[in-house]
């Protein structure tokens, strides 16, 4: 049951955000002791390795350039949240389901686990299940794998491309406007 | 003890009482006080107070915790709900959730629903169109429902009036079967939506105009006056404006009408039924719930408006009954609840145009884009269908950024301009006929928190319906080919009923007795201080968008009543 959208909403957005902000410094002490997750979930059981697993992958689909990467921006976190709260509950099944055929199929092919993996073998495992995604009938992975790996991958740059940084530092979302112009030439840059 | 009680009804007395305050509620409130009466308004869900009450409005994308997406539980929980397009993360908390207040589908119908003070004028989709006597004339002309008991006429002076408060934008466009107001500057069509204008009319004779809508895009000094501000362009209007730049009862009407001193509003307050006084022959109050405390109070007044919103109008006045009224409220004739129409959106359709790729658009249109207004059997008979549809049209382009792939190049896609072509997009508003068939009524046996017996809705389309529907997707794809657009896609949504969230009638205005609910002054034939004039007064429901005629019919009516009671007649 949904609360009215109220101030306590709004100061657990912006601790959500200060949290994203601050990620990096709080991750070393709150990962790993306990096993579990380092954000709370409902719905869905991670442990560290997994949650480890997800912002490793976040991070190959965003990473650290001269820009900051997933890491820094927490969307692991984002992802798990998402998966969390706003996938069904068939869908939390096959992500689950999905992520341990991907730990199989990692361990298969190069002997190590993902994180122990360069980052072109990273890459290339995560191109070659994208590719096999566009294919409806191509059976080369699993359907849970891909769906696994397509919410991964969806809701990884979907935080990315609606984080604070990137619609600030990246594109410039305007709040307010105060403007229409239905005439706009092209040549001009435009804001979103 | 005998003191007390008098004083306690003399506290719970006022000039005139207004139930419910939306759209025409406000309306009705703000009339009343400016002519001086002392008036209670009721309001059965919370207070929401102007800019203070609208907690997402000054959020970004990034501080809304799922990014604007609502959770799987709260949509799974609320099914009905759920398909309105405007319920989502930043703007759920004004609608109302699927079990807080129950009904009974005895045909599929989504009844959307804002409980608040404001009501669903906080959600609108501001659209703002004056009705004609293509219109009024309608059901006479074609042999449906009754004839209505007013004309264009009657209304003009009462559109123009509303429109120079609320503020309606648009403009002046010289068609008979859309008649011109008192407007502020237009938004403009941009260059798709020109091209395609300049287009069907050469073609067909057919217009597509700038939507008029109710922002303020231009303010004059009685908005200014209201604290309201010229329209910014966000396009949050769902979040409530902290501009006041389009019209809400919460940021126009209720404040002008609290600031007049004659307002006490008052929010928790269900209305069970409305108080019929035998001797006197006429309504002498309410009867409410105050949901906080579950106690039953009677409210008293000389004057009742009631405008609960269409159907929950129905079910108070279906509720309020008597020794003389058995069957409900002013239901002499028996078609109170009956004859209850909507408007047909289930239909829509998209495509590319790869002309005029030299322009683009800049900043947000609060409009939405361009209005075709109804072109089907305007002046006389011409279709296997009766009556016609109004269609929205649109333009515009976006980035397309890919999403292909993995790592820096990624990155650098995501960021990369790739101005798409153009994308046209239209939807069909269709008018429907009311029938005696399509009714709502209340549940023999479920009644809610508040002891009210739940309303049983039984609404469907018609024969009608699905040619108009079929004819809307033959036209409007003709006019798209012809205009040259590609990658035409006609969609059939098969929605129910009421996702339009335009369901009209039950109570519906005309000149007998015996076969309507109202007369031409929204007064109930048979209790002549009790009004309505929100959706449920419809006798019909042409193709416009409704909120700007139960505005105007709503100062029509107030001005009516209380002239009647200077008289002595009321």
């Amino acid at each position: 049951m949904l609360k009215p959208f109220t101030n306590m909403h709004r100061r657990t957005a912006i601790k959500n955000l200060a949290l994203i902000i601050g990620g990096a410094a709080l991750l070393p002490s709150c990962v790993h002791d306990s096993g579990q997750a380092s954000v709370k979930l409902k719905n869905i059981d991670i442990n560290a390795d997994q949650e480890k697993l997800i912002g490793d992958m976040a991070e190959t689909i965003i990473p650290k350039t001269n820009t900051p990467g997933a890491k820094d921006l927490q969307l692991h976190l984002f992802v798990l949240k998402m998966v969390d709260d706003c996938c069904t509950k068939k869908d939390q099944q096959d992500f689950m389901t999905g992520m341990e055929q991907f730990n199989d199929l990692v361990k298969k092919r190069y002997s190590v686990s993902f994180s122990q993996c360069n980052v072109k073998q990273r890459e290339q495992t995560l191109l070659s299940i994208e590719q096999d995604g566009k294919d409806a009938k191509s059976t080369a992975y699993p359907a849970k794998l891909k769906t696994f790996y397509g919410i991964v991958k969806g809701q990884t740059v979907n935080g990315y491309t609606t984080s604070k940084y990137f619609m600030t530092k990246q594109v410039v979302y305007e709040l307010v406007p105060g403007r229409y112009n239905a005439f706009y030439p092209v040549k001009k840059k435009q804001a979103v | 003890m005998a003191n007390l009680n008098i004083d306690s009804v003399k506290d719970r007395t006022f000039d005139a009482i207004v139930i419910g305050s939306g759209m025409s509620g406000g309306w009705a409130a703000k009339e009343l006080t400016g002519k001086g009466l002392k008036t209670l308004m009721l309001e059965r869900g919370r207070d929401v107070k102007h800019i203070k009450d609208y907690p997402t409005t000054n959020m970004y994308p990034w501080e809304f915790e799922h990014r604007g997406e609502m959770p799987m539980a709260v949509q799974e929980a609320n099914p009905i709900v759920n398909r309105c397009y405007a319920f989502h993360e930043d703007a759920a908390h004004f609608f109302v959730k699927d079990k807080e207040h129950p009904y009974v589908q005895d045909k599929p119908f989504d009844w959307i629903r804002g409980y608040q003070v404001g009501g669903k004028s906080l959600l609108w989709a501001r659209q703002t169109q004056r009705w004609s006597d293509f219109d009024f004339e309608g059901p006479s002309r074609d042999g449906f429902a009754v004839d209505w008991p007013i004309r264009y006429k009657d209304i003009a002076p009462w559109y123009s009036y509303v429109e120079k408060f609320a503020g309606i934008s648009g403009n002046k466009d010289g068609l008979a079967e859309l008649p011109d107001g008192e407007f502020l500057p237009a938004f403009p069509l941009n260059s798709v939506e020109s091209y395609f204008s300049k287009h069907v009319k050469n073609k067909y004779g057919r217009h597509v105009i700038s939507a008029r809508c109710a922002h303020l895009s231009k303010p004059n000094q009685i908005h200014l006056d209201q604290g309201r501000a010229q329209c910014q362009e966000r396009i949050l209007c769902q979040r409530g404006c902290p501009f006041g730049g389009y019209f809400s009862a919460n940021s126009s009407t209720i404040p002008w009408a609290l600031k007049s001193g004659n307002l006490t509003l008052r929010p928790f307050s269900v209305v069970q039924s409305i108080i019929y006084d035998e001797k006197k022959g006429k309504a002498t109050g309410v009867r409410i719930v105050d949901t906080n405390t579950k106690e039953t109070i009677e409210y008293f007044a000389n004057i009742i408006f009631v405008n609960a919103a269409a159907l929950n109008t129905n079910l108070i006045l279906l509720n309020s009954t008597s020794h003389r009224f058995p069957n409900g409220l002013g239901n002499d004739s028996g078609v109170l609840g009956k004859y209850v129409a909507f408007h047909n959106y289930s239909a829509h359709i998209s495509a590319q145009y790869d002309g005029l790729l030299e322009w683009t658009t800049d900043g947000r249109n609060p409009a939405g884009g361009g209005y075709i207004p109804r072109f089907r059997n305007i002046h006389k008979q011409e279709t296997d269908f009766l009556r016609g549809y109004a269609s929205g049209f649109s333009a515009y382009r976006r980035q397309q950024r890919s999403w292909d792939g993995v790592g820096g190049s990624l990155k650098e896609n995501l960021v990369k301009d790739n101005l798409g072509p153009w994308s046209v997009g239209s939807h069909m508003m269709g008018e429907t006929i009311p029938k005696e068939a399509s009714y709502v009524a209340l549940d023999a046996k479920l009644k809610d928190d508040w002891g009210v017996p739940l309303l049983k809705i039984s609404v469907d389309y018609d024969d009608n319906d699905e040619k108009m529907k079929k004819d809307y997707i033959e036209q409007l794809t003709e006019m798209f080919t012809s205009a040259g657009f590609t990658n035409i896609k006609a969609e059939s949504d098969h929605r129910a009923p009421g996702l339009d969230i335009h369901e009209m009638g039950g109570a519906r205005m005309g000149n007998d007795p015996k076969t309507s609910v109202l007369n031409k002054w929204n007064q109930l034939h048979a209790v002549n201080n009790v009004f309505v004039t929100d959706g449920a007064c419809m006798t019909s429901t042409s193709c416009q968008n409704p909120s700007l005629t139960y505005m105007a019919l709503t100062a029509r009516a107030v001005d009516h009543a209380v002239s009647e009671m200077n008289k002595g007649n009321i």
